[in-house]
């Protein structure tokens, strides 16, 4: 476990030495991160410039949402996309073989190996929006709704890992589908808005059988704590049940994966 | 028949098969093409009923569902992608092969958008058809607006090739410049009435979105196939807008194309 987390130091430490290499670089991305966050405000103000609610949701309550969505959108950038992505290239390419080598867990070293340093922009924006969000509508930020807002991100990170993970598994079977990751990103697109401006139907499909529910709305209704974000008190103990079968799943698709490795063609 | 379009017909069918081998992954990248719009679509319905009027610029329910379906159609005919591609091509120096060749390297590139677009209809004609029918969407246009909505479609498409292709030649001055796309991709949502009708805009934004080209490529030819939005004399403005900025892009086109191939034979090799 210490050996864990010192290696996950390590990792950290020489992806922010390489991102220190190119420090210029670094202002054009706030830059962008500033842009994309511009965007989804631009969104939030078309919205209502024309009605008073979404859904129940007003503006305060979406800005909270947009801040959790960025949170999510630029988290996963940081630590999970750039990792699921190395694996699907070594996969194809063989040189999965190299990781294989290593002393140690295959599945431990496939997540931790690359961090996008300059992606915390993204974080640091979108949980101030977030928090802004919640003191406009409450005229102050209620701890323990914070606790337990940080715990519903935990749960909702875990399920996005799961899923990358999943999806990376998907191509020791499958190893053409070089886009396979658009499925994510196409669901993901869903979780931009409440799940309640869907009807009844496909509400009920994204939060029980796509769970995109956890991973925008009931985190940002969380923090909220408000009765018209539609979220039942139930939903934290959901949300630990499906984080952690999603996480068993997943790396046991990952390990039937890893049998049927045979190293392409390195 | 001349020497470009014997090698756009070449491309083209060469592309058709490239395409075909790699179906699933070209699945992937139309299905978005329909979620988005649907997403959109979820959204402002439910916004127009929070309204008080129900009406949100104009459209109600039924006809932001007639919107964002036709949305779908022309943003799957508009699609263009070279703005995201160029940087990569010129930085890795897979240009130089391309110019190697008798013909312009944008034949190949349309050829290749041309079958995509071809391959991919046998999947998004069935979502469109299936989204259409859980929607229940209002379509009023006239036999006129049929006909100049088609045709402001094609001009559409071309536009919306050419002004990425415009915009994607920043890469020879400047080949890591990866948030170009994103810039081109912002303003299609927002100048191009893909998040919403422009006139839902705040009005702040809204000047500045009729002044850019974009609305002529996505809002314009979904407006005339909705129908009973558009007057006969904002049809016939609209269309020579559309031919007016062509004319702007072919000219910018061939300008910066032999300043940007003098700097890409200076940069790369």
């Amino acid at each position: 476990m210490i050996r864990a987390v010192r290696l996950i130091g390590l990792f950290i430490r020489v992806s922010v030495q390489n991102f220190a290499a190119y420090r210029f670089d670094f202002f054009v991305r706030l830059f962008v991160s500033l842009g994309h966050l511009f965007g989804e405000l631009l969104a939030v103000a078309t919205v209502f410039s024309n009605t008073e609610s979404l859904a129940g949701w007003r503006v305060e309550h979406m800005l909270v949402l947009v801040g959790v969505f960025r949170i999510v959108a630029g988290g996963i950038r940081m630590f999970i996309v750039p990792n699921m992505r190395k694996v699907m290239e070594d996969i194809r390419s063989g040189s999965f073989d190299f990781l294989l080598l290593a002393p140690l867990d295959a599945q431990f070293h496939v997540s931790v190996r690359e961090f996008v340093v300059w992606r915390i922009t993204d974080v640091v924006l979108g949980a101030a929006l977030a928090l802004y969000g919640c003191h406009k509508l409450l005229g102050t930020i209620p701890l323990p709704q914070v606790v337990l807002f940080v715990f519903m991100m935990i749960a909702s990170f875990t399920i996005v890992y799961a899923v990358w993970l999943t999806l990376a598994a998907v191509c020791f079977w499958i190893v053409r589908i070089e886009n396979i990751e658009m499925i994510f990103w196409n669901i993901f697109e869903a979780g931009r808005f409440p799940i309640q401006i869907y009807p009844p139907w496909m509400q009920w499909g994204l939060t029980y059988l796509i769970p995109v529910a956890f991973i925008t709305t009931f985190p940002a209704a969380s923090l909220l704590g408000d009765p018209v974000t539609g979220m039942s008190p139930r939903v934290p103990l959901f949300a630990s049940i499906l984080a952690l079968a999603a996480l068993l799943l997943s790396s046991w698709i990952f390990r039937r994966g890893l049998r049927r490795y045979s190293g392409a063609s390195a | 028949m001349n020497l470009p379009m014997r090698a756009l017909a070449a491309h083209f069918r060469a592309h058709l098969a490239v395409m075909m081998q790699y179906r699933g992954e070209v699945l992937l990248w139309s299905v978005w093409g329909v979620i988005s719009p649907a997403v959109l679509y979820a959204m402002w319905s439910a916004a127009a009923s929070g309204s008080s009027s129900g009406v949100i610029a104009g459209y109600d329910q039924a006809s932001f569902a007639a919107y964002f379906l036709m949305m779908m159609i022309v943003g799957h005919v508009t699609a263009a992608w070279d703005v995201y591609e160029m940087g990569y091509l010129v930085r890795s120096g897979s240009m130089s092969a391309q110019l190697l060749k008798p013909v312009l390297p944008m034949w190949q590139s349309i050829g290749a958008n041309m079958a995509y677009k071809v391959v991919t209809l046998m999947f998004v004609v069935p979502m469109w058809a299936i989204f259409a029918w859980i929607v229940k969407p209002k379509f009023q246009p006239e036999w006129w607006e049929v006909a100049a909505g088609l045709a402001a479609m094609v001009l559409g498409s071309a536009l919306a090739y050419l002004l990425s292709y415009v915009m994607a030649m920043a890469a020879f001055w400047a080949p890591k410049l990866d948030a170009l796309g994103e810039a081109f991709f912002a303003l299609s949502m927002f100048a191009g009435g893909r998040f919403a009708p422009i006139e839902a805009l705040p009005w702040y934004v809204v000047p500045v979105a009729k002044a850019l080209p974009f609305r002529w490529m996505y809002e314009f030819p979904t407006e005339l196939l909705v129908g009973g939005r558009l007057s006969g004399a904002e049809t016939v403005w609209g269309l020579i807008a559309q031919l007016g900025w062509l004319g702007v892009l072919v000219v910018a086109f061939r300008v910066l194309w032999r300043a940007g191939l003098k700097r890409y034979t200076a940069v790369s090799g």
